[in-house]
């Protein structure tokens, strides 16, 4: 039997339509099979609500007394991008404020700026004749401006990774904090109540379906950046008025040494129109299927070590390598089921209809790599030879190798030529001023060391992050098979 | 909870004749060796604390008390960023998967504070 979206806007009106959550929806097909909950379902809901980085708002102003037009322009010190017409702007939930970066950023001001909080502006400009003011500051509520438009580039990701960490430190990433060897997993997504998992086809959903956005109505306007719909991981862009949208769905959220963004709420009505579309909307945490991946690789291909379910991932604990890892979730699923229910709601009382979209979204886009025109080089085609000695050593022989090989670092070895510390002239110099004799108190033993086939980039980054201006070069037998410094990578 | 930071295994031994002078039992809960000595994390009762504290003091242990922390719930989002960092499940979601914070749970090794994106947790100064 099918549906058509007439007949059940037409149920929503008459305040007879039959509306369940994707999760109630599992145990209806499960206990009545998908012929009859076909026919008994007209609508099943969905919701997601976590981190969502491709998100920001466009806004007007209306003209200032002289006119302005923005060369940049600054809100909460955050700056906004100033590209379009003279009072238009983007604000991005990642960009962080120019004082207090890290604290507070582009989501923070979304927060804000809906949660009705004065906004500071301030904006400066090259003048024209039209555009003769060069400078303003001012201060504006939501219900001072023209438009307010949340616009996404990407939001909702059809499903996403689980992370982990198996380098020896901790990693701080938009997959949260990741503790070293394993010590800790972290996902994203709703699992069986995610938007486009309920439509895995792209069916229903496409350009112009009305949805729950941020606590108000929005629309979806298409495929969403890396959109990837081979990998089944399809993503959406959305927008809606601000202006009716609430802070509890649209929170400023900031990833310690990562940086600002997001919390979206979105939900996304599915007409029950066919067969087909209930068995899909009956979709369990347990068939949905997603990677676990390792970031400790400072890599964009990082290695997926096992495949595990979104069942798994919410019961706290994946299994890796026959070890118990704890793991935990970077969305809500709290909200996810509110705002599922949420839009249920709406639907019963018939304050919300549904759209059949003017275009479903792509099933063919692919997602490519960034093209890149200078080759990648290693830390293996810019090393040099490590300046070694024992660490039986005597201070005065370290101190004349220094001299010697004209080299402010001394690698330290055992006699199978391990790592086990490294000296540089500053540690002679204060070794002598503290008269200290042996070379093993006065070595740094926690060395921080590179390989053969490390990015010359991740390597400068280790240096700078890390106040040295040397790695020595081991293999994975911890073997000093080098030295790279600074010099090399002027 | 005292924190304490030793020089060598004979102090070791020490700290723990001088807590058995006093005869009650503790948990270990954390034990590493750092480039400046060994690191012991010890639970005691609270009523011998400052007792404890004192006599590890003359023994020149120095004694880091590490406080629990502060959770801010208002400002949660429900998430659960922090949930896998916390080792005693101090954290944890309730049967609606929202936040529950158990102080009683809590050993202060303050991994949670720095995973919230809404600075829910901070520490308990």
């Amino acid at each position: 039997m099918t549906k058509t979206y007439s007949e059940i806007n037409e149920k929503i009106k008459n305040g007879n339509v039959v509306v369940v959550t994707a999760e109630e929806m599992i145990k209806i097909v499960e206990e009545n099979g998908p012929k009859v909950a076909a026919e008994e379902i007209d609508v099943v809901t969905t919701g997601t609500f976590g981190p969502m980085c491709s998100s920001g708002a466009f806004l007007n102003f209306g003209h200032s007394d002289p006119p302005i037009k923005f060369e940049h322009l600054w809100l909460n010190d955050v700056h906004a991008y100033h590209g379009n017409a003279a009072v238009d702007c983007y604000i991005g939930c990642t960009r962080m404020a120019d004082i207090r970066p890290f604290e507070y950023g582009g989501g923070h001001v979304i927060e804000d700026l809906v949660a009705k909080k004065p906004i500071r502006l301030r904006g400066i400009s090259y003048t024209t004749d039209c555009y003769p003011l060069a400078e303003i500051n001012t201060e504006f509520t939501i219900d001072d401006i023209n438009q307010a438009i949340l616009c996404n580039p990407r939001n909702a990701y059809q499903r996403y990774v689980c992370a982990v960490n198996s380098s020896d430190k901790t990693l701080y990433t938009y997959m949260g904090k990741l503790l070293p060897h394993f010590g800790n997993a972290h996902y994203a997504g709703a699992g069986c109540l995610n938007p486009l998992s309920n439509d895995p086809d792209y069916e229903t959903i496409g350009m112009g379906t009305r949805i729950f956005l941020g606590g108000g109505t929005g629309y979806v306007i298409g495929e969403g950046t890396q959109h990837n719909p081979k990998n089944r991981q399809g993503t959406l862009f959305l927008k809606g008025d601000l202006k009716q949208m609430t802070p509890e769905y649209l929170r400023g959220v900031t990833y310690e040494k990562y940086g600002t963004s997001i919390f979206v709420g979105v939900g996304i009505p599915i007409p029950i129109l066919n067969e087909g579309i209930a068995i899909k909307t009956a979709i369990k945490d347990e068939e949905l299927i997603t990677d676990v991946v390792d970031y400790g690789l400072p890599r964009r291909d990082r290695p997926a070590l096992t495949k595990v379910s979104y069942k798994e991932l919410k019961s706290g604990f994946i299994e890796l390598n026959d070890k118990k890892v704890k793991c935990s979730s970077m969305s809500s699923l709290y909200y996810a089921r509110k705002i599922a229910k949420e839009l249920k709601k709406w639907i019963q009382d018939g304050k919300f209809f549904l759209n059949p979209p003017a275009e479903t979204l792509s099933t063919e886009t692919t997602f490519k790599p960034m093209k890149q025109k200078d080759e990648l080089k290693f830390v293996r085609d810019l090393k040099k030879e490590a300046v070694t000695c024992y660490e039986d050593c005597d201070i005065k022989t370290v101190a004349e190798k220094i001299i010697y090989s004209n080299s402010n670092h001394i690698v330290i070895i055992n006699h199978k030529n391990v790592l086990v510390g490294i000296v540089t002239s500053f540690d002679i110099t204060r070794a002598i001023a503290e008269e200290k004799g042996i070379l093993k108190d006065i070595m740094t033993r926690r060395v921080i060391t590179t390989t053969d086939n490390e990015p010359l980039d991740i390597a400068a980054r280790k240096m700078k992050l890390n106040e040295i201006s040397a790695l020595p070069v081991i293999d994975d037998n911890k073997i000093v098979i080098g030295i790279i410094s600074s010099e090399e990578l002027m | 909870m005292p924190f304490g930071l030793i020089k060598d295994i004979d102090s070791y031994s020490k700290i723990i004749n001088e807590i058995l002078k006093y005869e009650i039992s503790f948990n270990i809960l954390k034990f590493s060796t750092g480039s400046r000595g060994i690191n012991i994390l010890i639970d005691i009762p609270e009523d011998k604390i400052k007792s404890i504290t004192e006599s590890l003091e003359k023994n020149n242990v120095i004694i880091n008390k590490k406080g629990r922390v502060l959770v801010d719930l208002m400002k949660c989002v429900d998430c659960g960023a922090c949930i896998c960092l916390c080792p005693t499940e101090a954290l944890h979601f309730n049967d609606e998967i929202r936040l529950e914070y158990l102080d009683d749970k809590c050993i202060g090794c303050l991994l949670c504070v720095d995973s919230c994106p809404r600075q829910v947790i901070t520490e308990n100064k």
